[in-house]
């Protein structure tokens, strides 16, 4: 029987794990994703679930000890954040082309130097090329979501890539909303037990894995590529299939338009900023302003198609970067340029979890329709 | 000793698990290390595999190897052996798992890797191929590199000693710590059964000369590892409960200069240099026999 609960987003990550029963869980602790590992130890230790706890000697190891047991044909999980995350940097790549589907949440912390425990994306961005699908959560129940939904989509035949599900540190991490916590059999139904046959480290069947190619390295790379693209199907069919369980799709994974219908102006984002945006759009319309806002879901595949869709017809957009390529720009704004072909208005905000806001958001939309980068103290 | 125990050189089995073919170096001892490890550890043996010149022996689209075989970097040897030892007992797989891992994966950038597994204990057996550098990127300096060996950046010799790896790793308590070397394989094979037989972490040093950058011809290279152990610059020795225990001792040890020699990474030094050499062996070993090749190294 499902059962809602006010849990935080460290608890709803650590309940997609418990649900999903994942097997092996290697760790290590780092603000602001902490809790999702004692949760899970703590579960570990009273039996309510069923896991290898392996607290490892830094994140490198982590992701080192995910791929392993992925390898084996294991179901494997783990959180980190920011430093945590760039530690993993060489590992992510060799779990990706080894074609684990690994699922790891990050709790986003910006980067160091200096010093800051608070939100933004940048930990994320780094690893977008690391050939891990990317999701980012705007509410705890889609982080639990996700998780459980993840394990379906990486482990699909089609896809095999690892996926790194995203939430806000501490907005989403540390706060707590009300979360519907699906049934144990109602899970088993929808997420079949992991069974590879492309991966097997088993003395019946000697495999060697991880060795050196020539010539041919290029066509990995392609198939990688192609598993990649074929994950947005996959995504779709497994949230129109997690919608009819549940009753929430989250707009079939991939964007998520509000009031995008007669919009003049509209704006691009990511994570849980959507929800004060989202407010920051009602409060809009309701003096009569065409405003509106798409989410994108996942960085990794990039919906190009689904941005284009919803935002062909708006006259101005523009893209909140709550991340920074220094020299370039915002990381997100780039692609949508790239994607959009037409100018869009890039605003960098949020660093380090500095607070946007209703009136910011206000501001934004007043200043949109040239292609500039502005930053928005 | 057990009666399973290898006694004479044709009580090593027959067969193969790495096989011929692959692309090893000529007189490489890495390889004939782990071919020597596997025939007595047999085919339910998983080999994790840290970055290193034995990376190489599986080259897509084939494999050199008779049992399955992980590799995933350089530094993580301990971590994937910690991970697969608890993914092995959930899918109810019974396998010895060998990390087979080069120096400078081990001393170096893999040793917090390494140490986490022995802290934790985990059921392995390690095998460090030890050529004293980072041998597959061309014989750098490594921690293992011995004092006064040139390498490719230390053209001038190396100045400082290098770690006392097995000391390190007894340090952990893990059950089973030696070394070896491939030229002594009745010796290294047993240890490898003992490493296999123990509960936890076994933890073995295997010398392994490397004719490209020790620098001497490949046909030596049994030879030059039978030097090492024979003039007392490598100790063949166990560790088990914090006891050391000299598995072997040369009767009448030979010269340090006969091994020096017969190798370019030395050639750069004075007789004084060598003469030096032989008063530090000499007064290990007689340190060791006034202790009856047998001492505690921790408590």
């Amino acid at each position: 029987m499902n059962t809602r609960r006010m849990i935080t987003g460290n608890g709803a990550a650590a309940w997609g794990a418990r649900l999903a029963r994942a097997e092996i869980i290697p760790n290590f602790p780092i603000t602001p994703q902490t809790a999702i590992i004692e949760e899970i130890a703590s579960w570990i230790a009273s039996g309510e679930m069923d896991a290898d706890f392996l607290p490892m000697e830094s994140e490198h190891s982590v992701q080192s000890a995910l791929a392993a047991a992925s390898s084996a044909g294991t179901r494997v999980f783990s959180a980190t954040s920011s430093q945590g995350l760039m530690l993993m940097t060489e590992m992510m790549f060799v779990t990706s082309g080894l074609r684990l589907p690994v699922i790891m949440v990050n709790v986003s912390r910006g980067l160091s130097a200096p010093i800051t425990l608070w939100s933004d994306h940048n930990d994320v961005l780094v690893q977008r090329d690391s050939g891990w699908l990317q999701i980012f959560c705007s509410n705890n129940q889609e982080v639990l979501d996700s998780v459980v939904m993840g394990y379906k989509i990486a482990e699909d035949s089609e896809v095999l890539l690892p996926m790194m599900i995203n939430l806000d540190g501490f907005t989403l991490s540390a706060t707590r909303e009300p979360v519907e916590i699906p049934s144990q059999d109602e899970i088993d139904d929808f997420l079949p037990a992991y069974n590879p046959t492309h991966t097997i480290l088993d003395p019946k069947y000697p495999m060697s894995m991880g060795g050196a190619v020539f010539d041919e390295y290029m066509y990995f790379r392609s198939q990688q590529r192609m598993a990649m693209c074929n994950s947005k199907d996959v995504i779709t069919d497994v949230c129109a299939e997690w919608e009819k369980m549940t009753g929430r799709g989250w707009a079939c994974g991939l964007v998520e338009p509000y009031c995008l219908e007669d919009s003049e102006r509209a704006l691009l984002i990511c994570g849980s900023e959507s929800a004060t945006l989202k407010y920051t759009v009602d409060k809009l319309r309701a003096d009569g302003e065409k405003v509106g806002m798409l989410r994108l879901r996942t960085m990794r595949p990039f919906p190009c198609e689904g941005i284009t869709d919803a935002l062909s017809d708006v006259e101005k957009i523009g893209v909140i970067d709550q991340d920074i390529s220094p020299g370039s720009g915002g990381i997100i704004a780039t692609e949508v340029k790239a994607c959009l072909g037409r100018s869009v208005t890039s605003f960098i905000a949020g660093l380090g979890g500095r607070r946007i806001g209703v009136e910011k958001y206000e501001k934004i939309f007043g200043r949109l329709g040239q292609d500039v980068e502005e930053w928005i103290f | 000793m057990k009666d399973s125990y290898l006694k004479k050189l044709t009580d090593i089995p027959m067969e193969d698990y790495l096989v011929g073919g692959h692309v090893a170096c000529q007189g490489c001892s890495a390889s004939l290390g782990l071919r020597l490890a596997l025939k007595v550890l047999g085919k339910d043996t998983v080999v994790i595999n840290g970055s290193g010149c034995m990376t190489l022996l599986p080259v897509y689209p084939t494999t050199p190897l008779r049992v399955p075989w992980i590799h995933l970097a350089i530094e993580n040897t301990g971590a994937a052996g910690t991970a697969l030892y608890y993914a092995l007992r959930r899918k109810n797989i019974k396998a010895n798992i060998l990390g087979y891992a080069g120096d400078g994966a081990t001393y170096d950038i893999g040793l917090q890797s390494l140490s986490g597994a022995a802290e934790k204990n985990i059921d392995m057996i390690y095998i460090c191929y030890n050529n004293q550098s980072f041998g597959n990127t061309g014989h750098q300096r490594a921690s293992s590199t011995p004092r006064a060996s040139s390498t490719s950046t230390t053209p001038g010799g190396k100045v400082e000693v290098e770690k006392d790896m097995p000391a390190i790793m007894a340090a952990h308590r893990i059950p089973y710590v030696a070394t070896a070397c491939p030229s002594y394989p009745v010796d290294f094979l047993n240890k490898v059964k003992r490493a296999a037989e123990v509960k936890g972490m076994a933890y073995i040093d295997l010398l392994v000369p490397c004719p490209v950058g020790w620098g001497f011809d490949p046909s030596e290279g049994i030879d030059i590892g039978r030097l090492a152990v024979r003039t007392g610059i490598w100790k063949l020795y166990e560790i088990v409960d914090g006891r050391v225990n000299l598995t072997y001792i040369p009767k009448k040890r030979r010269g340090v200069s006969e091994y020096l020699r017969a190798q370019g990474r030395f050639s750069h030094l004075s007789e004084e240099d060598i003469g030096a050499i032989q008063e530090e062996v000499d007064e290990a070993w007689e340190g060791l026999e006034a202790r009856g090749y047998e001492y505690e190294i921790m408590v």
